[in-house]
């Protein structure tokens, strides 16, 4: 089932000619002979979810823009930053008209009529190609005034970060986007109801605008016939780590983690044995060997103890060293965390120097159940979810592998009884 | 939800009703709860980053900040659950996870919300095991500024302060996560004007006072709760002493005043107190030697000559050059001594024209933020009435007040106004008329007279003068705030033509704000140190008025000499003798040189002051004033508000009331003997119209505004002729906050604050006279040469220059004439 | 003195005019004199201070506080090589301990011939090819030693 990787590797799939004769901007005149509330409507019945990682029912979000305000803004986000995730920048780097005109329809839809897609810094490379294809989209009258005779009026324009995670979580990628530090802001208000200059705004990720056409065309429903009962649709999985193949796959939300992993990835490298697996982006928690016969989807991967995320499944075979891993992450968690808030600014930082003390054999047994207690203390406290994120590395691997933290204590508190 | 907006809720199973949109840790002080917050502050809104404030609420799944949370119907709110304790000491833990052990050494101890919150709600113990992060200590942030990087919570009060409240963006956070740090742009120092709120603010030890450093513990202070007495603001402040030294100033806060802040003159700029230049004692000439006497014998003896010469030479031979800077009790009792006793109409405060009333309402600071139009006319609040400027600042910015600016010189405010226009300097009367007659002709007031080509040597094209007049015209509260000070000749009566016009605008609400920079100005008015008014704006040609209020032998006289006036006539001999109070003519009054040689050969020239001065050299004898820091009594703000002005240390000297009350005593009939300054508040409060509800009591909490004087004038004023006979340009002395006086001298914490000579020269004048930025030129006038340096900018209109009074040593009002309009030469130096 | 060429002069007005609030236009122009640059000095923020009317103190608040923008000079390039989970996971420190080496430099540093700049980053989105190495605006991904020398040596 291919709708977002549909021709992904065809190339010069970036010319605009060449993505037109593949049927491209065709959702365009379906969307505009309908009525903008129709158009939300269609999402809505697809039940397509947000691809970033909260998972929120798009056409669900876009209806909560405040009535009667304008002007109106959308912010794509494509900060891509979730370690283990890269399915962003293979759409926007080999088809970025598809982006566009998931862009346009959702303009259409909620009627806003400028709208910005927010790169990460480090994507220069895909910001230079989109300009050419806005540029390209531009000239075949698929952004500007009166669209296709459809009475809408869309500027899009690209926008870089300049190196910060935090700025994918929407509210600070807003502050970012006004020129301001990546703090995120306090909600409520909702971007919904005041976001970009206080204005009712539209963020959403770019897999799942670049749903939005073919959901338009085949229609909600047909969409909603396709994954399970509460996760819609196709998700692209990025999946890294200790695997024959990485890449980013498409799949029919749904599909067992051991299909994937065996199957679509080629299986464990070296045939090693699969030890652990992080299904949606460093920020869920971790899962077991024992949990691979799970549902990719939204609410399978929830019962199991974790999330879907970003859909970033790395794979980690019985030679990590899982204490090691989570050091890295928490030395990540710690540089992206913004400083805003005590629990995170301090509480990553203290979790990353026990950490360190555990791997280099100098901690306690005690340190273990602080670090437990750490993470309860910075869970659901912090002022926006990267301090939940932090905890997540942390208190999965503590609860899956304590073994591997008592081993690693017990080893060196029994090479210093030794000595 | 129940009467009204009020939203019911229970806390601790406590229930509180307030109106909607309350936070619940608003909510919670009601019933006296208290939740722990450190980011949060009432000025500044909610921020949610501390975390120190989460409660429970049912039916929400996480635990939620009661300082972002507003009320809900009906909301079940908990502070103390077990889930909440834990909340706390953990965030507690967290920010002292890396807060180095300095209560011993910290300035903060004793009154530190970090300390107080870690008792009350705090873990018992850390469980940090590594060393604590390093990070500068006691560096300064600017020369009274400490900052200690190692104490920052990261709270983010400062910064927010410096960018909600005073609007500079001079204080930010730089780097991210745990490496924030709070600083200035470049590791340059933070100077803003109002840069020491932030000490009071800052929950921790972290920017502390410099000059008031490990100088005593706060348990061992003694607090006054007491008045700024630097500007017409009269903001509300604590002075600290400790054993009768003075420690420090800290803001006390006052929404009706000064809205919970004070500027960095208030804050350290009261090193003054403690001066070796303060006169204190009594000098005379006795055989020509200058001798120390006793105060009262002095005072005795000055009041005995005093009458001598009166009775001599008649009423007009005496004067009193009062000033804005004495106290209502100080300057009512004047009033008694000359008007009553000595009977003489020669008394005056200003060197500018002014007379009390307005024929408007008298508005207070809160009108600023509820008026939809505020007119700043000639005044530079930024440097004259700094907690003025906060004020309006707010109301543009946070309130959706529109800012309308008239004046000769640019202002910082401007970056702020929706219109600034700069008329020329010196032409302020007919710029004013101008405005009146663009509003009088459609509401059918009689215009002034101006004759067409006047109105374009304004300075503002005719275009403009209209915006201004429609913003007005379209408002439907104004509030106009003017410097009296800064108008030239008599325009002030143009002026408040210019508020009656306004007033008649159909569905108009409009008031004023008289702002004339000095402490006490409209205190001064309403005291009645003016030649042709009796306290309370009662006319001296109003005898019915006069005589029902001070007796049938009221002294009622043709008017008297103005402070120039008196000059003038000591110059011809008809006056022979002057008492100064509080003041310093040889270099505040224009031609200093010439005053320095009247008062020379003056007769009898008595001082009565605070510091030594150019003026109190001259002096035959010198009565010692205790000023600020140690007087006490009432001053009238230019809101109209009076409060009480506590005296922070203690002195052996008597009292200014005192001293004067024994000169009275010496002469009257009926001496009165007053037991308190507040003995003079009750007595003036019955004599001077619209103080009549002025008591100690009443005025305790916030002070209390007076009730407004009447302005009643007929006729449309005329302009006055413009002379424009002088050689030259036009000089605009521009007052300075931060200036080296008598008050802030060279050793004040603010030293680093003076500025050195300069003049601001237009390009087109500087091209004239080729002169270019930098270079140094020469001001000539009266006969005196002073040093600037060129600094070409549009500061104000072509034809004329704006000097800064960055000192006293500069003599720069020697080069100022006593006529409407001065003039200088410039020449390369 | 810090001067905007009248080139860049346009471009900045186009930049500004993409946005109904010129403050927007902040990261945009750090960037550019990042590009230029290589870094960004005081009197650049005051520059672009002055362009957006914001006090210099704001404009390095937020240039501070991401990481693509540097207070100090950088190499001609700058090579920021991924240390994240999945890249650490097919061997990433290990060649970036061998890059360091190679180049004489520090993590962190930059070479004594100004040509490289070496920073240790985090997840660049290129999970899928890991261990890579990101070199100015490039991607270089599923790196070897080989690779590294390659790509490295060929750079002018």
């Amino acid at each position: 089932m291919q709708i977002l990787f549909k021709n992904i590797d065809m190339k010069g799939l970036a010319n605009i000619d060449i993505y037109e004769k593949q049927g491209g901007y065709q959702s365009l005149k379906k969307a505009f002979a309908k009525k903008p509330e129709e158009v939300i409507e269609i999402v809505k019945v697809s039940g397509l979810r947000g691809r970033g990682g909260a998972g929120f029912p798009a056409g669900l979000k876009w209806s909560f823009l405040a009535k009667d305000v304008f002007p109106r803004y959308l912010a794509c986000n494509a900060d891509e930053s979730e370690p283990g995730t890269c399915k962003d920048r293979e759409l926007l780097e080999k088809n970025p008209h598809l982006l566009i005109e998931g862009i346009v329809a959702t303009c259409y839809a909620c009627q806003i009529e400028t709208a910005y897609i927010y790169f990460r810094g480090e994507f220069q490379h895909a910001s230079d190609l989109m300009d050419k294809a806005i540029e390209e989209a531009h000239k075949k009258g698929y952004l500007g005034k009166n669209i296709m005779g459809s009475g809408l009026d869309l500027d899009l324009y690209t926008h870089l970060g300049a190196g910060a995670y935090i700025c994918g979580e929407e509210s600070a990628l807003l502050n970012s986007l006004e020129g301001r530090r990546g703090e995120p802001r306090l909600k409520p208000p909702f971007p919904a109801v005041e976001g970009l200059y206080g204005k009712p705004t539209v963020i959403n990720n770019v897999e799942t605008l670049c749903a939005v056409p073919w959901i338009v065309n085949e229609g909600g429903e047909k969409y909603a016939a396709i994954g399970t009962e509460k996760s819609k649709g196709t998700k692209l999985v990025s999946v890294s780590g200790h695997v024959k193949k990485p890449g980013n796959y498409e799949i029919v939300l749904g599909m067992p983690v051991r299909e994937i992993i065996f199957d679509l990835a080629g299986g464990i490298r070296n045939d090693n044995r699969l030890k652990a697996f992080i299904p949606g982006g460093s920020s869920v928690p971790m899962l077991t060997a024992d949990k691979v016969d799970v549902g990719y989807d939204y609410e399978s991967l929830q019962e199991a103890g974790s999330m879907l995320g970003s859909g970033a499944l790395i794979v980690m075979d019985h030679t990590v060293n899982v204490v090691e891993v989570t050091l890295r992450l928490a030395y990540f968690y710690m540089h992206e965390s913004c400083g805003k808030c005590t629990p995170c600014r301090e509480g990553t930082r203290w979790m990353w120097q026990i950490l360190g003390k555990i791997q280099t054999g100098e901690g306690v047994g005690a340190q273990v159940d602080k670090l437990l207690d750490i993470c309860d203390n910075m869970s659901f406290k912090c002022f926006c979810p990267l301090g939940d994120a932090a905890v997540g590395p942390v208190a999965s691997s503590i609860k899956c592998f304590r073994s591997d933290y008592d081993e690693l204590i017990k080893k060196l508190e029994g090479d210093k009884v030794a000595t | 939800m129940s009467k009204d907006n009020n939203i019911n809720i229970t806390i601790n199973d406590q229930p509180v009703s307030v109106p909607k949109g309350t936070l619940v840790v608003e909510a919670a002080k009601q019933i006296g709860i208290e939740i722990p917050v450190f980011c949060y502050h009432e000025k500044l809104g909610p921020f949610g980053c501390c975390r120190m404030c989460l409660v429970e609420v049912e039916k929400m799944p996480k635990l939620t900040t009661a300082c972002t949370q507003t009320v809900m119907p009906d909301m079940v709110v908990k502070t103390e659950s077990p889930k909440v304790v834990k909340a706390q000491q953990g965030v507690l833990e967290f920010t002292l996870l890396n807060h180095p052990l300095d209560c011993p050494v910290c300035d903060k101890g004793g009154e530190c919300p970090l300390q107080d919150n870690t008792f009350k709600f705090g873990p018992g113990t850390t469980r940090m095991e590594f060393d604590r992060a390093n990070q500068d200590k006691a560096t300064p942030l600017s020369p009274v500024i400490t900052i200690d990087r190692e104490r920052c919570i990261a709270c983010q009060r400062c910064t927010r302060y410096s960018d909600i409240i005073e609007q500079e963006q001079a204080l930010v956070m730089l780097n991210r996560g745990f490496n924030n740090e709070v600083n200035t742009f470049n590791d340059e120092p933070y100077t803003t004007k109002y840069s020491g709120n932030v000490i009071d603010i800052c929950p921790v030890g972290a920017l502390t006072n410099t000059e008031f450093r490990f100088k005593a513990r706060t348990w061992d202070l003694n607090n006054s709760a007491t008045l700024c007495a630097h500007c017409g603001c009269n903001c509300n402040m604590t002075l600290a002493s400790r054993t009768n030294k003075f420690m420090r100033v800290e803001t006390r806060p006052n929404d009706l005043v000064d809205d919970g802040w004070i500027c960095d003159k208030a804050r350290f700029g009261y090193d003054f107190i403690e001066s070796d230049n303060r006169i204190i004692e009594a000098i005379s000439l006795v055989g020509g030697e200058r001798k120390a006497v006793n105060t009262f014998d002095a005072a005795i003896q000055v009041a005995e000559s005093l009458k001598k010469i009166a009775d001599e030479h008649g009423p007009k031979s005496i004067g009193f050059i009062g000033s804005p800077f004495g106290t209502n009790e100080e300057l009512y009792l004047y009033h008694k001594l000359f008007r009553l006793e000595l009977r003489t109409n020669n008394l005056d405060h200003k060197t500018y024209s002014d007379t009390p009333g307005l024929p408007v309402d008298h508005y207070d600071f809160l009108n600023i933020e509820t008026a939809n139009l505020v007119l700043l006319i000639g005044s530079d609040s930024a440097e004259e009435l700094p907690i003025l400027d906060l004020r309006i600042k707010k109301a543009v910015t946070h309130k959706g007040v529109k800012l309308a600016i008239l004046n000769d010189q640019k202002t910082d405010l401007d970056k702020v106004a929706d219109l600034s226009l700069k008329y020329d300097v010196g032409l302020d009367g007919i710029a004013l008329a101008a405005l009146a007659n663009s509003l009088a002709t459609e509401l059918g007031i009689p215009a002034v007279e101006v004759s067409s080509s006047d109105e374009s040597l304004t300075g503002i094209a005719v275009d403009q003068m209209k915006k201004m007049s429609e913003l007005i015209r379209t408002a439907t509260k104004v509030c106009v705030v003017y410097n009296p000070a800064s108008l030239t000749g008599n325009s002030i009566f143009m002026l408040k033509h210019l508020l009656g016009v306004i007033n008649k605008i159909p569905t108009m609400e409009c008031g004023a704000i008289p702002a004339a920079p000095f402490t006490n100005s409209v205190g001064a008015m309403d005291m009645g140190i003016l030649p042709d008014y009796y306290p309370g704006g009662v006319s001296i040609s109003d005898s019915d008025k006069v005589q029902k209020i001070w007796g049938d032998s009221a002294f009622l006289d043709a008017k008297g000499f103005s402070a120039l006036e008196m000059i003038d006539k000591a110059e011809s001999g008809e006056l022979k003798a002057l008492l100064v109070y509080r003041s310093n003519p040889v270099v505040d009054f224009p031609e200093g040189k010439r005053i320095e040689a009247v008062l020379k050969n003056l007769p009898l020239l008595v001082v009565h002051d605070m510091m030594k001065t150019e003026t109190s050299a001259l002096a035959d004898i010198v009565l010692p004033s205790n000023g600020p820091g140690y007087d006490e009594g009432t001053t009238t703000n230019i809101g109209g508000r009076v409060q009480y002005r506590k005296r922070g240390l203690n002195t052996t000297n008597s009292p200014d009331w005192k001293i004067i009350s024994k000169m009275i005593n010496s002469l009257s009939e009926k001496p009165i003997e007053y037991l308190t300054s507040f003995s003079v508040t009750e007595e003036l409060s019955k004599m001077v119209p619209g103080y009549n509800e002025i008591s100690k009591k009443s005025i305790k909490k916030e002070g209390k505004t007076r009730e407004k004087i009447e302005y009643i004038n007929g006729s449309t004023p005329e302009i006055q002729k413009i002379d424009s006979s002088g050689k030259g340009l036009r000089l605009r002395i521009a007052t300075q906050l931060f200036s080296k006086d008598k008050v802030l001298d060279a050793s004040s914490p603010l030293a680093h604050h003076f500025l050195p000579p300069t003049l601001c020269l237009h390009e087109s004048d500087a091209l004239k006279l080729d002169l270019f930025n930098g270079d140094q030129a020469v001001l000539t006038a009266n006969g005196i040469d002073v040093g600037v340096t060129v600094e070409v900018s549009d500061r104000c209109n072509p034809g004329a220059v704006v000097v800064p009074r960055v000192s006293d040593d500069q003599g720069l009002l020697r080069l100022a004439s006593s006529g409407s309009v001065s003039w200088v030469e410039v020449r390369k130096g | 003195m810090f001067v905007f060429t009248s080139e860049e002069k346009n471009k900045i007005e186009k930049i500004v005019g993409r946005y109904p609030v010129k403050q927007s236009a902040l990261l945009p122009l750090l960037t550019l004199v990042q590009r230029r640059d290589g870094y960004v000095s005081p009197e650049a923020m005051e520059a672009i201070g002055k362009e957006l009317e914001l006090s210099p103190a704001y404009v390095q608040s937020v240039m501070s506080f991401y990481t693509m923008y540097h207070a100090q000079p950088t190499g001609k390039y700058i090579i920021l090589f991924c240390h994240n989970i999945s890249c650490q996971l097919n061997g990433a420190d290990e060649l970036l301990k061998y890059t360091a080496k190679k180049l004489g430099t520090d993590v962190g540093g930059t070479t004594t011939d100004k040509k490289f700049t070496l920073h240790q980053e985090e997840c660049l989105a290129a999970c899928c090819g890991g261990p890579m190495m990101r070199v100015n605006d490039t991607f270089y991904e599923n790196l070897t030693r080989e690779k590294i020398d390659q790509i490295l040596d060929s750079l002018p």
